[in-house]
């Protein structure tokens, strides 16, 4: 591939597609491998896209916050006293320090260890240990603003959910999720009462691109019945009966994808082992149907995987929302939550917080079958010969159809790959752009 | 319409039963309050039955060691300030385990199915036990029931394959029963060293 000749190093404006090919139904393994590209992904997409910080429901009160990732950057996510929601970057301007070390929790200012700087809760400088030191220095507080924490560009919330961004001229959440809030509400809206996250997060760490989880997660519908075989067998003595393709599909917009089956509207909740749950969303179903429509009641809990781009994964029915942070070509920090209705019984809570581990914890009955396939993807591909061996994508070629009750570009089928060939076209899309003017709206 | 994934399920009561879920006040041992050696020595031996069984992959041997009504605990530990009144785990937020014996009981049967992918060939694996303090508790509820605190250290080694290593040290804090002439484990809470967990997963039991 030309791409990686020494006349033409991964670069913005350089031809991306020539590495995914023209339909990106063949993968050139290298995109997966490459220390370039992947310091070009850091800047080109993950400085670029909104990237889900945080759940609202996690920093209720003035002071309250979490912390998280940006690609690379440790960031914090915190409750101002008007509500507003700040994205600091977790670093001092003084030496570069990391200013909180902790994971959650409620202050007043943060205060760096290392010479006492301290900073409000929206990263202004507030002083530092030795103040008069600094004060009698020519220079100092010529400009205070570069005393503060820097800060992402932008914070917005959809329905609970915190994105913040580091490019001021991206389009708003809004526009960039598009038809997807549509879909998004399946889950956020479909109770009055919105919805929340259970205390803590999964932390864990996988040796693979991140890219490999997230075609996963944007539709691969195919290795759920071959890779999974073994989480039904031990909840319920047999596997899922195959898909027939009627009434299944795959979607996607502008890099975002959902996968579903609306023949099985029970199918990923059932798999979370617990009939309170399954009672609990039969009693509901009239009630989400008035409020959302058949085709959204059916998708919240069906068979199905949403990736929302670049790295949000989302399981419905069990509720599993997890993040794949870049950490370099061959390595990944997954962090992970469970979402639950605020007014779900407290019964059903628990049988959802439970169910959610014993299925996508680390621990997880189907969360562990997929670490290791994930890891040995990147690891047999290092090889001089093997990397050179595209991968295939083609399945589900020519399956695209119109259908007015489903927005977005559909394909019939959810055994498919239409979703991983839209997230890769996009994914091409951000790297050669230059800037959000020249990234195509698909 | 069919729908293989939604066959009857068990309902689930709603658990409210005592777990260990907050620091136990560390009471000094005196020697008349400690187990008698004889008991201490039962004990032992019942933990370190136990981890060579979960070496073996003998989940079968395993299971038989567990009370009824056990409670399996692993809490996802956070790094809080020290300040924090939430402290660091606590009931009813994400943990690894969180098990009842039906939960256990799934797990052990995907670990068994033969269709686990990534669980054959099998991971080796060495749990070692160490540090075990052994406490009587008060309860005398029964006559020839007795029931004993006992803390100790697992230190679990994984490797998988050619070169895939998992290290992990927990510190564990037990509730184990003498009851009709059998020693069970009836609940176990396993506090974690990681906050990130430096593996890709837990295909293990602690």
């Amino acid at each position: 591939m030309a791409i990686l000749e020494t006349d033409n190093r991964p670069q913005a404006g350089a031809n991306f597609t020539a590495l995914i090919g023209e339909e990106s139904q063949w993968t050139d393994r290298r995109i997966f491998l490459d220390e370039e590209i992947y310091q070009l992904e850091l800047d080109q997409i993950f400085r670029r896209c909104w990237l889900f910080v945080a759940h609202e429901s996690q920093i209720p009160e003035p002071g309250d916050f979490v912390s998280s990732y940006m690609g690379e950057d440790s960031v914090l996510i915190v409750r101002q006293a008007d509500q507003s929601i700040v994205v600091l970057i977790n670093t001092c301007p003084h030496r570069g320090n990391r200013v909180c070390h902790a994971e959650s929790g409620k202050v007043r200012s943060f205060i760096c260890n290392y010479h006492g700087w301290s900073f409000g809760r929206d990263g202004k400088f507030l002083g530092a240990h030795q103040q008069d030191a600094y004060d009698a220095s020519r220079d100092f507080c010529q400009d205070r603003g570069q005393l503060n924490m820097p800060s992402a560009a932008r914070v917005d919330s959809y329905k609970g959910l915190v994105f913040a961004i580091f490019d001021p001229d991206a389009p708003s959440l809004q526009d960039y999720l598009g038809d997807f809030c549509w879909y998004l509400d399946a889950l956020l809206d479909n109770d009055e009462g919105g919805t929340e996250f259970f205390p803590g997060c999964y932390k864990y760490l996988v040796e693979t691109n991140w890219k490999t989880p997230v075609e996963n997660t944007s539709g691969d519908a195919l290795h759920a019945g071959w890779t999974h075989a073994s989480g039904p067998e031990a909840l319920f003595g047999r596997a899922v009966a195959p898909d027939k393709g009627e009434h299944s599909y795959h979607v996607n917009q502008n890099g975002h994808c959902w996968q579903f089956n609306l023949d099985y509207p029970l199918g990923n909740a059932a798999a979370l082992g617990e009939k309170r749950v399954l009672n609990y969303l039969r009693e509901r179903n009239d009630q989400v149907v008035e409020r959302l429509g058949e085709v959204r009641a059916k998708i919240m809990n069906a068979i199905s995987c949403i990736l929302i781009f670049p790295n949000l994964g989302i399981l419905p029915g069990s509720m599993n929302f997890r993040v794949y942070h870049p950490r370099g070509p061959n390595k990944i920090e997954v962090h992970s939550w469970g979402l639950v209705n605020q007014n779900a019984p407290p019964d059903v809570k628990e049988a959802y917080r439970k169910g959610g581990m014993i299925t996508f914890g680390p621990a997880g009955i189907f969360e562990l079958d997929d670490g290791e396939n994930w890891e040995f993807v990147n690891r047999a591909s290092r090889g001089q010969q093997a990397r050179r061996a595209p991968l295939y994508l083609g399945v589900g070629l020519g399956s695209e159809i119109e259908d007015a009750n489903i927005p977005g570009h559909v394909s019939q089928g959810q055994m498919n790959e239409a979703n991983q060939r839209s997230f890769f076209r996009h994914w091409a899309d951000m790297m050669a752009a230059e800037d959000w003017t020249q990234v195509p709206g698909k | 319409m069919n729908q293989p994934m939604q066959p009857d399920l068990p309902d689930r009561p709603t658990s409210d039963r005592p777990i260990l879920d907050g620091p136990i006040p560390d009471r000094p041992m005196q020697d008349q309050a400690g187990a008698s050696e004889p008991v201490r020595r039962a004990i032992e031996s019942f933990l370190y039955r136990e981890a060579r069984v979960l070496d073996e992959g003998d989940y079968g041997a395993w299971l038989a060691m567990l009370a009824p009504d056990i409670h399996y605990w692993m809490p996802f530990i956070e790094n809080r300030r020290n300040e924090d009144p939430a402290g660091n785990y606590g009931p009813g937020r994400l943990a690894y385990y969180d098990d009842d014996l039906a939960y256990l009981k799934i797990r052990v049967k995907r670990m068994q199915a033969s269709t686990a992918w990534s669980e054959d060939p099998a991971t080796r694996q060495v749990h070692v036990v160490t540090n075990i303090e052994v406490e009587p508790t008060e309860d005398r509820s029964a006559e020839d029931r007795r029931e004993f605190v006992v803390r100790s250290i697992l230190l679990s080694y994984r490797n998988r394959g050619e070169r895939d290593e998992g290290t992990q040290f927990a510190r564990r804090t037990d509730l184990i029963r003498f009851e009709a002439g059998k020693w069970l484990l009836a609940r176990r809470r396993i506090l974690l060293t990681q906050n990130v967990l430096l593996s890709r997963n837990i295909n293990t039991f602690f």
